[in-house]
């Protein structure tokens, strides 16, 4: 399999903070490939950093052969890339029929196809396309977040932190999401505090502390070494 | 009948305000910051359309198209080299900027135009005025294209932000620009827009008000602009309809403070009830509190 982003020796500073300490690694066409860590361990600095919101000192990203280190963060989406940010920020003002078009903004005119297919993914949304994103359940909103970022066709993926503040059977379902979005073919980058949960659908995962990537293998290899099992699964 | 034409006035005059409102709100709304020279954006508007017509010899609508296009490209340069250096800087930081612009603009018009009044050309006059109620009451040309001109910028703004591609990746921006980003919308160009749109409101509201008091001095746009200021807070700062209500609603209590209770208190009536008003609602009144889910 090709591999699509190429992450080489990043670091990160917030300052004089240096939050990345020369991270590498690679996502390959199809995968899922999850970022674990503790909190603070520099996850959502790596998405950020490829997604353009925040730049590296050195080394750079490639994504389909092509160096994304210059390229301004609002560019970044239309070579394929989209990321759906911790925290979901939809836009709480705006209703989720129009969420879902600033999410198809680069394609110029929305597409009803489009619109069908996250509608058929998330019927909920479908109900809701005339209401304010605010009102939304925290659940609803991440399932908008996904939506959006899914109009713009991604080739890759990058999820933040999707079940953060949900409750466990929504998390059940994002996860189910994630998995279903994975068959049909989008490769994904995903980040979680959740570790047992991200690892069991994950094809391979990296584990990060303090801006470091410190241990790597299969989902199944992280799950069953005892290092993992004891900081991240909890015994 | 004095009522209604009191009436009449300040929705006149507080339809100048609301287009004033409409400019800085939308700035507030998109940049985050308050671009405490936009009055005076209305003076160099009003300007242009002076020379334009006694010094160029051209018609009202050319020299008003004229103010419009400087204002605008006015307002796209000042962001460039006054504001946009400070996009990462504290709030603090560009509010000063914005009150150092003002004070460049009347220098830089002191410098051109002197300090003497110049009275502006009456270029609504040929606007035959309103008779109703069998010419008991009288609605001046000018009042009605004020109001008209509100009436349809706000229309058209409103459309424009609820309805196009562009007008929604601005709302988009104004929300959250670092997710904007994340869709692909480019946060500089959306915000230059955003001033151009600003300033040229600015012109159209220097050429409106210069017509309904026709004295041009280089301080012409301070208080107007710190009263459309006040108008913008008062209906609820980043809210269109908020522009416009409290424009409107700014406007009818200047006139009739003016009318019915003293001249010299209207100024400070005016600004007490906006101080209750925010007392009462910290938003303004169409302006809504933000609750966000965690």
């Amino acid at each position: 399999m090709d591999t699509i982003l190429k992450v080489d020796d990043i670091n990160v500073f917030y300052g004089s903070i240096h939050a990345i300490k020369g991270v590498s690694f690679e996502v390959k066409q199809g995968e899922i490939v999850t970022l674990i860590g503790a909190n603070g361990a520099g996850k959502s600095t790596t998405l950020n950093t490829i997604s353009g919101l925040l730049h590296s000192k050195t080394g750079g990203v490639t994504f389909m052969g092509e160096d994304l280190s210059k390229t301004p963060c609002h560019k970044v989406v239309s070579k394929g890339l989209a990321l759906v940010p911790e925290g979901r920020r939809v836009f709480l003002q705006m209703t989720v029929q129009e969420n879902l078009e600033m999410g198809a903004y680069i394609r110029g005119k929305v597409n009803p196809d489009d619109l069908e297919h996250v509608f058929q993914r998330f019927p909920r949304l479908k109900e809701r396309r005339k209401q304010i994103a605010g009102t939304l359940s925290g659940g609803e909103q991440q399932m908008l977040a996904m939506g959006r970022a899914l109009m713009s066709h991604p080739k890759l993926l990058m999820l933040d932190e999707p079940s953060m503040g949900l409750a466990p059977i929504l998390v059940e379902q994002i996860f189910d999401i994630i998995q279903e979005l994975h068959k049909d073919g989008t490769t994904i980058l995903l980040v979680e505090q959740n570790a047992r949960a991200a690892l069991h659908i994950a094809d391979r995962g990296y584990v990060l502390e303090t801006g470091k990537i410190v241990t790597t293998g299969t989902g199944a290899e992280l799950l069953d070494s005892p290092a993992i099992k004891k900081a991240y699964l909890g015994g | 009948m004095s009522f209604l034409t009191n009436l009449i006035n300040g929705l006149s005059l507080g339809s100048v305000y609301a287009i004033i409102a409409l400019g800085y709100t939308m700035v507030y709304g998109i940049a985050k910051m308050l671009n405490f020279a936009h009055g005076d954006v209305i003076m160099i508007g009003g300007y242009v359309c002076f020379v334009s017509v006694m010094s160029l010899g051209l018609g009202a609508i050319p020299s008003i198209l004229l103010a419009i296009i400087l204002c605008t490209l006015l307002g796209i340069l000042v962001e460039r080299l006054a504001y946009k250096p400070l996009r990462q800087a504290p709030s603090l930081a560009v509010l000063i900027t914005a009150i150092g612009v003002s004070y460049f603009l009347q220098n830089a018009a002191l410098l051109i135009w002197g300090s003497a009044g110049k009275v502006f050309p009456s270029l609504l006059d040929g606007i035959p005025s309103l008779q109703l109620f069998d010419g008991q009451l009288t609605v001046s040309g000018k009042a009605l294209v004020n109001i008209v001109v509100c009436l349809i910028t706000m229309t058209v703004l409103t459309l424009f932000t609820g309805k196009t591609r562009v007008g929604k990746a601005m709302r988009a921006v104004s929300e959250d620009k670092g997710a904007a980003q994340l869709m692909g919308i480019n946060v500089d160009a959306t915000i230059s827009l955003t001033f151009a749109i600003g300033s040229g409101l600015a012109a159209v509201a220097g050429v409106l008000l210069c017509s309904t008091y026709p004295m041009l001095m280089p301080t012409t746009g301070s208080m107007p602009g710190i009263k459309a200021f006040t108008a913008a807070v008062f209906g609820g700062i980043g809210s269109i309809p908020g522009a416009l209500l409290g424009g409107l609603l700014l406007g009818v209590l200047e006139i009739f403070c003016n009318a019915y209770i003293s001249q010299e208190l209207s100024n400070a009536i005016v600004f007490g009830v906006l101080i209750i008003v925010l007392l009462v609602r910290p938003t303004g009144l169409l302006g809504k509190p933000i609750r966000e889910k965690v």
